[in-house]
């Protein structure tokens, strides 16, 4: 079980369990249960990365590129526990 | 949040899905909020708004999915979705969390599986990767090699050591489990027992005498003592003797025991379970020993050898070094000196075989018949020589007494001599120490010069001497004098040097100058002068050779000085050239006009280049190098004989060139002079007026100075003077100031 915090930056901040096996649609379902918003209009991001619904958390990989020393660096990530997701909204 | 006009209303429910989602949620909240507690007059705003907002929900009902009415349900059940555990560290904003209970409800709900609380995320994680048993690289294109549980591993050696350790317990009681320890033996505490056992024991061999005594008196009885006996002796014999020590080891040295001397030797201290041999150690020598140690370790060996000796054993063999040789007794433990019984002899003859391998071992193996025996040769064959490398010279250093000598002076050196040697045919004279001057008879050109102080004067005159005997020996090879013989031999300077020495420069010069003009002549006296170098000296070897030397620089040793001076009668020195008398004839005229430098030979007045041709290099030619090989070159210059061929028939042709410039005048001009005269022909643009003026005035001041008497002043001033005292007759001329009178008359003569 992970925990996972999602944010919009207009008031609203959710923290939702859930196991690493699900997928970003359950994902958002879960979130949609708690915010009360249609899951189909949640959009979860990191950064650039739009996080799409077939896809279990544990198998999210999103590509960080860093301008550090004017080299871009890439940087990997899963969605682990307790990482802060962005939520828009469609 | 709910404003109340109703104009707001409408918009709100116009823009309903165009609005942000925590409206929603909000009203949501207040309104769960409201079915408990009506508080506000706000909400009643909020529950009409609610329930259009519920129509709306219905309309989403309708067209989505089951998710909506999760929703709805979550929002109807008071069980609060939104027990709202606020993070202590989320600052303004609420963070909103359910429990696990509660997702796993609403997790139902949406037809997901619960979550899997008990084995956490991690667990989960490394139960996925167990699955297939390998583990796939980050870009999932290798499978990794699942690392090994180091802790599992360090359980099992664990486990196994002490399974070893029990297993071999067993084994030891097993072992000695029936061997009864003293303690056990002696179970009986009781006083009576004991007495009892020890009577019995007591009676029994009483019994056992008795036996046997009567044993004795039967074999008496039939004559089987004798048996018996030699039985017994045999027993005797069998007891334990030097053979059974065979194969015991000694821990000591063979050499530290002396020959003739008796040693106790003890079983050496061993563990009880030590299934070691036993070893042979004596106690003392044992001690000796470690004192031996203390005192080495007291000593403080250096343990850095710099030079890399090589330590010999007894033998002389090199020993074998190993690396770090000092820490080989902590690391293998302390070497010790051994030897078994009845092997000594062995162990000897072992070691000098050893020895003798050792030797072999490290030699290498020459065959003799490989070398071809050679006769030594006096010289280096020109392998040799080209590995022979020679040794620098050494430079010698010039003092310079600021004069250097040119090539050309060098040259005229020996010529020197041989004039000087014309001018006075007289045997010269040697006293004068000041004026002895040393040269080179020999024909050599010199290639060394050498200059020194006076200081030496005296060794220097010993050394010339010597180096002069030297070389008269050199010419006249078969007299040899006892005289020189006796004669000191400090022989250090080569005999192709010369020596000069400020003196002999001196007089050198002196001489040098009337002769100054007369280089040219030089050339055909030359000849003659080598000649009677060569015939004088043997015209006069049987007398003193000192004396008759013909040559121009004689030395004189000071310790034979009193001899010589009392043959020859004191002359006086001819330092200058004899003077040709005049008188004699035109010829002689001429002579000394040429070697007053008043006329030229005509042979002088260019610059010939016979005359120049002994500075030229020797080897040289030019050629075109163009070309390659010498035969090559040789072939095509017959082939094709172009421009570049010499002319066989001007193969004595020097020409002799002088490039003269003169200018409008008639002068002779020099090379800047020259050089300007063309340069102002070629850019057609003169020197001006006032250079013009300058030049003339410059050469007019020339000619007068060429016309300007050498014995006057420009004024006359002399001749004046000679005048007015051959008017007055008096050997001084009186100068006398206008005012002083005659008292103050100052004379002048002249000398």
């Amino acid at each position: 079980m992970i925990e996972i915090t999602c944010n919009d930056r207009l008031g609203k901040k959710v923290r939702v369990k859930c196991n690493p096996d699900d997928t970003v649609g359950d994902l958002k379902k879960l979130i949609a249960a708690q915010t009360g918003t249609r899951w189909d209009k949640i959009v979860l991001k990191k950064w650039y990365t739009t996080f799409k619904d077939h896809i279990q958390l544990q198998d999210c990989i999103l590509f960080q590129t860093l301008n550090i020393t004017r080299r871009r660096h890439k940087i990997r990530y899963e969605i682990h526990d307790g990482m802060n997701i962005e939520l828009y909204y469609q | 949040m709910g404003s109340s006009s109703k104009k707001y209303k409408e918009k709100e429910t116009r823009k309903r899905r165009h609005r942000s989602p925590s409206r929603t949620y909000e009203e949501e909240y207040y309104e769960a909020s409201k079915e408990k507690r009506h508080k506000h007059k706000k909400h009643h705003h909020h529950h009409k708004e609610k329930r259009k907002e519920k129509n709306q929900r219905q309309e989403y009902e309708s067209d989505s999915s089951d998710v909506v009415e999760v929703i709805t349900d979550d929002s109807q059940s008071a069980a609060p979705p939104k027990s709202s555990n606020r993070s202590p560290e989320a600052s303004s904003q609420s963070v909103e969390s359910l429990s696990i209970q509660e997702t796993n409800k609403l997790r139902a709900k949406l037809g997901l599986k619960p979550l899997d609380v008990g084995n956490s995320s991690t667990s989960s994680a490394s139960g996925r990767s167990q699955d297939d048993g390998k583990k796939k690289d980050d870009l999932g294109e290798f499978y990794h090699k699942p690392a090994e549980n180091l802790q599992a591993k360090a359980q099992q050696e664990k486990v196994k050591a002490k399974l070893a350790e029990i297993r071999e317990k067993r084994q030891l009681h097993n072992k000695y489990g029936k061997v009864k320890t003293l303690g056990e033996e002696d179970s009986n505490d009781d006083v009576e027992a004991w007495i009892n056992k020890n009577r019995k024991i007591d009676e029994a061999k009483r019994e056992a005498e008795k036996r046997a005594k009567m044993l004795e008196e039967l074999d008496a009885q039939f004559g089987i003592g004798e048996v018996v006996e030699s039985e017994k002796r045999e027993k005797m014999r069998q007891k334990y003797t030097e053979r059974d020590l065979r194969g015991l080891t000694v821990e000591h040295d063979l050499d530290t025991f002396r020959e003739e001397s008796t040693v106790v030797l003890t079983l050496k201290d061993s563990g009880v379970l030590d299934e070691d041999e036993d070893v042979l150690v004596n106690v003392n020598m044992l001690d000796d020993e470690r004192y031996k140690k203390s005192v080495e370790n007291k000593k403080k060996k250096i343990l850095y050898n710099a030079y890399e000796d090589n330590e010999f054993d007894e033998f002389g063999n090199p020993k074998e070094k190993s690396l770090l040789s000092q820490y080989d007794e902590e690391i293998d433990g302390v070497k010790r000196d051994s030897f078994k019984i009845g092997y000594n002899n062995v162990v000897e003859r072992k070691s000098v075989i050893h020895s003798v391998k050792e030797k072999l071992a490290k030699k290498k193996i020459e065959s003799v018949a490989g070398i071809q025996l050679k006769l030594a040769s006096e010289y280096y064959n020109e392998e040799e020589l080209t590995k022979f490398k020679k040794p620098k010279k050494k430079v010698r250093k010039i003092r310079s007494k600021g004069k250097l000598l040119t090539a050309d002076e060098l040259e005229e050196q020996p010529q020197n001599t041989g004039i000087e040697a014309i001018g006075s045919r007289r045997p010269k004279y040697k006293n004068d120490p000041d004026l002895t001057i040393d040269d080179v008879p020999s024909v050599d050109i010199p290639t060394d010069l050498k200059l020194e102080e006076d200081k030496d004067d005296l060794l220097e005159k010993a050394l010339h001497k010597t180096r002069k005997m030297k070389q008269k020996e050199n010419i006249i090879e078969n007299i040899i004098k006892p005289e020189i013989k006796s004669e000191t031999e400090e022989e250090n300077i080569d005999s192709g040097n010369i020596i000069l020495n400020a003196t002999a420069e001196f007089c050198r010069t002196l001489g040098d100058i009337p002769t100054y003009g007369k280089a040219g002549n030089r050339e055909e006296t030359e000849e003659l002068i080598d000649y009677e170098k060569d015939i004088i000296p043997d015209e006069n070897s049987d007398d003193d050779c000192e004396i008759i030397e013909p040559t121009g620089w004689n030395s004189v040793d000071p310790t034979n000085q009193g001899i010589d001076s009392t043959q020859i009668p004191p002359q006086e020195v001819q330092i200058l050239d004899e003077e040709p008398d005049v008188s004699t004839g035109v010829g002689a005229a001429l002579k000394l006009a040429m070697s007053k430098g008043y006329l030229d030979k005509e042979q002088n007045n260019r610059p010939s280049n016979s005359r120049l041709a002994h500075l030229q290099a020797k080897h040289y030619s030019i050629e075109d190098k163009s070309y390659g090989e010498e035969g090559d070159r040789q072939n095509r210059r017959e082939r094709y004989s172009g421009p570049i061929t010499d002319f066989k028939e001007k193969d004595g042709f020097k020409p002799n060139v002088k490039l003269e410039y003169i200018d409008d005048e008639g002068h002779i001009l020099n090379s800047k002079e020259a050089f300007r005269y063309l340069s102002h022909k070629f850019h057609g643009k003169g020197p001006g007026k006032n250079k013009v003026e300058k030049r003339i005035k410059k050469s007019v001041q020339e000619q007068l100075m060429k016309k300007m008497s050498s014995t006057d002043t420009p004024l006359g001033t002399l001749n004046m003077l000679q005048a007015k005292q051959k008017e007055t007759q008096s050997p001084f001329v009186v100068l006398s100031g206008s005012k002083q009178s005659q008292s103050t008359a100052l004379s002048k003569s002249r000398r």
